[in-house]
């Protein structure tokens, strides 16, 4: 896994991207994906205090929580990317939200989907090292215009 | 079009309608309901736990069914203690309204609230850690969260306070702990008597102003008297109420506000209880059987821990953990 940096945030070039809700998407070449969130939405969440996950077998629709994480006393959804059923949920980071900040691309993982509709959805996502490498850049650069990030 | 700021004032509701009024309110916004500020006084003493805590964690011989009620809310933070004499305050905005940073959504979200306690009389201000504090005491609970596509802050004012019962809602690990608790509830969470009449002026005109919409008494829509009828179910839902599974925890922790808090754990037999203002250690205990005090002063972390390694160099390592681990 090679990670590289855009403006001061990790990126994983080889992952596909929602930049809607700051997902990432790894493609496990079985008719499975692996999710988590990406370095902006770990900066913005804040330090995570909780993190709770569906059941895996939770039939998804994209744009459906399959989660929740609350930092700072806000509660709000991790929405998922793509349509599909939980196969597999990271125990680990339930018990430690931590990982998702410190290695948010590997350890941090959240859960594994059976996708269903894959070639309909793959389209919202971006994928490539050039094309993520430039949404990367264009969305800090929004949110340091908007204070969202520092410069 | 005007742009509107509903504003309800609910005045005095019982417990549970003093939880389940604002989520339906909520969900009315995520609906299509203008931007919402409301108003509520509990008439009645109970206990509202955090969506991602549980119940478990409460003291049985006080909460539940023995004791006081419990309901357990959307929004984040611990167990708190909610009676008579305090008024509390929700806005309720579209989530596509708010900051992508929670901490920014959250700042700007409670600063309305200041400055009306600012013009009641009060000389509140929002710390680095979002709390709303008079000096260096909190003196408002915060919670938010979002529910559907509405983003609620939540947030309190406290004209008198029961320490005592705030404090012996949790199930602590020893007496101990429980009296730190409530001695640094004491120290860091204070009332600040208020007419709630003015404050309730004051923050419909600051909120007002602040979300540039103009505020406009309104009531429950049917859909969100649809809504709060089945909240008013759930919210009594001993499944519900019970709340989130947690991994167990390693060492036991409450907070008192944001960087001030109590830990008790145990390694080999031996436990170890203290007493976090920041980076310093405002007390220390350590013990087999009793918990006798080793630092009553205000010794940085290190400092402490260089203390604790004299005496058990395996309780001071896990001293050093529990201090950089904070709770959120």
């Amino acid at each position: 896994m090679t990670t590289i940096m855009v403006k001061g945030f990790e990126v994983r070039p080889d992952l596909a991207y929602d930049f809607e809700y700051h997902m990432w998407v790894e493609d496990l070449s079985d008719g499975r994906v692996r999710i988590g969130m990406d370095s902006l939405g770990v900066e913005t969440s804040g330090t995570l205090a909780h993190l709770v996950m569906v059941e895996p077998g939770t039939e998804l629709s994209r744009g459906e929580p399959f989660g929740s994480l609350e930092a700072e006393k806000y509660v709000g959804p991790l929405v998922a990317p793509l349509s599909g059923r939980v196969v597999a949920v990271n125990d680990t980071v339930l018990s430690n939200p931590a990982l998702v900040q410190s290695d948010p691309y590997q350890k941090g993982w959240m859960v594994e989907l059976e996708v269903t509709h894959w070639e309909e959805e793959r389209s919202n996502l971006v994928s490539g090292e050039d094309r993520v490498k430039a949404r990367f850049a264009q969305k800090i650069t929004e949110y340091r215009l908007e204070g969202v990030l520092a410069e | 079009m005007t742009h509107q700021l509903r504003i309800i004032d609910f005045g005095e509701v019982d417990g549970l309608r003093s939880q389940t009024l604002w989520h339906a309110l909520a969900y009315g916004v995520s609906e299509g309901s203008p931007p919402t500020l409301s108003f509520m006084e509990p008439t009645e003493p109970y206990v509202s736990i955090g969506y991602h805590r549980s119940a478990a964690e409460l003291d049985p011989e006080v909460c539940g069914a023995e004791g006081l009620p419990v309901y357990r809310r959307m929004v984040g933070g611990g167990p708190v203690y909610i009676d008579r004499g305090q008024l509390f305050f929700q806005v309720i905005v579209p989530a596509t309204t708010v900051e992508a940073r929670r901490g920014d959504a959250i700042r700007r979200l409670l600063s309305p609230a200041v400055a009306a306690f600012n013009d009641v009389g009060i000389e509140a201000s929002l710390d680095r850690g979002n709390e709303v504090v008079l000096g260096d005491r909190k003196i408002c609970g915060h919670a938010a969260g979002q529910i559907g596509n509405a983003v609620v802050v939540v947030g309190n004012v406290i004209d008198s306070f029961n320490h005592t019962a705030a404090a012996s809602i949790v199930k602590a690990p020893s007496v101990e702990a429980r009296r730190e608790f409530l001695t640094l509830m004491r120290r860091f969470v204070s009332p600040t008597p208020t007419d709630f009449a003015a404050f309730i002026a004051a923050a419909r005109k600051r909120y007002s102003a602040a979300l540039d919409l103009v505020a406009v008494d309104g009531h429950l829509t049917p859909g969100e008297e649809e809504h709060l009828a089945r909240l008013d179910r759930l919210f009594v839902d001993p499944v519900w109420v019970h709340g989130v599974h947690r991994p167990s925890e390693r060492w036991w922790r409450a907070k008192v506000k944001s960087g001030v808090w109590v830990a008790h754990a145990k390694r080999n037999g031996t436990g170890l209880m203290v007493a976090l203002e920041g980076e310093r250690v405002r007390s220390l205990r350590v013990g087999s059987e009793e918990l006798t005090e080793l630092i009553a002063g205000s010794e940085t972390v290190p400092e402490a821990v260089r203390i604790l390694g004299e005496r058990d160099s395996e309780l001071a390592e896990l001293l050093s953990e529990i201090a950089s681990r904070p709770p959120a």
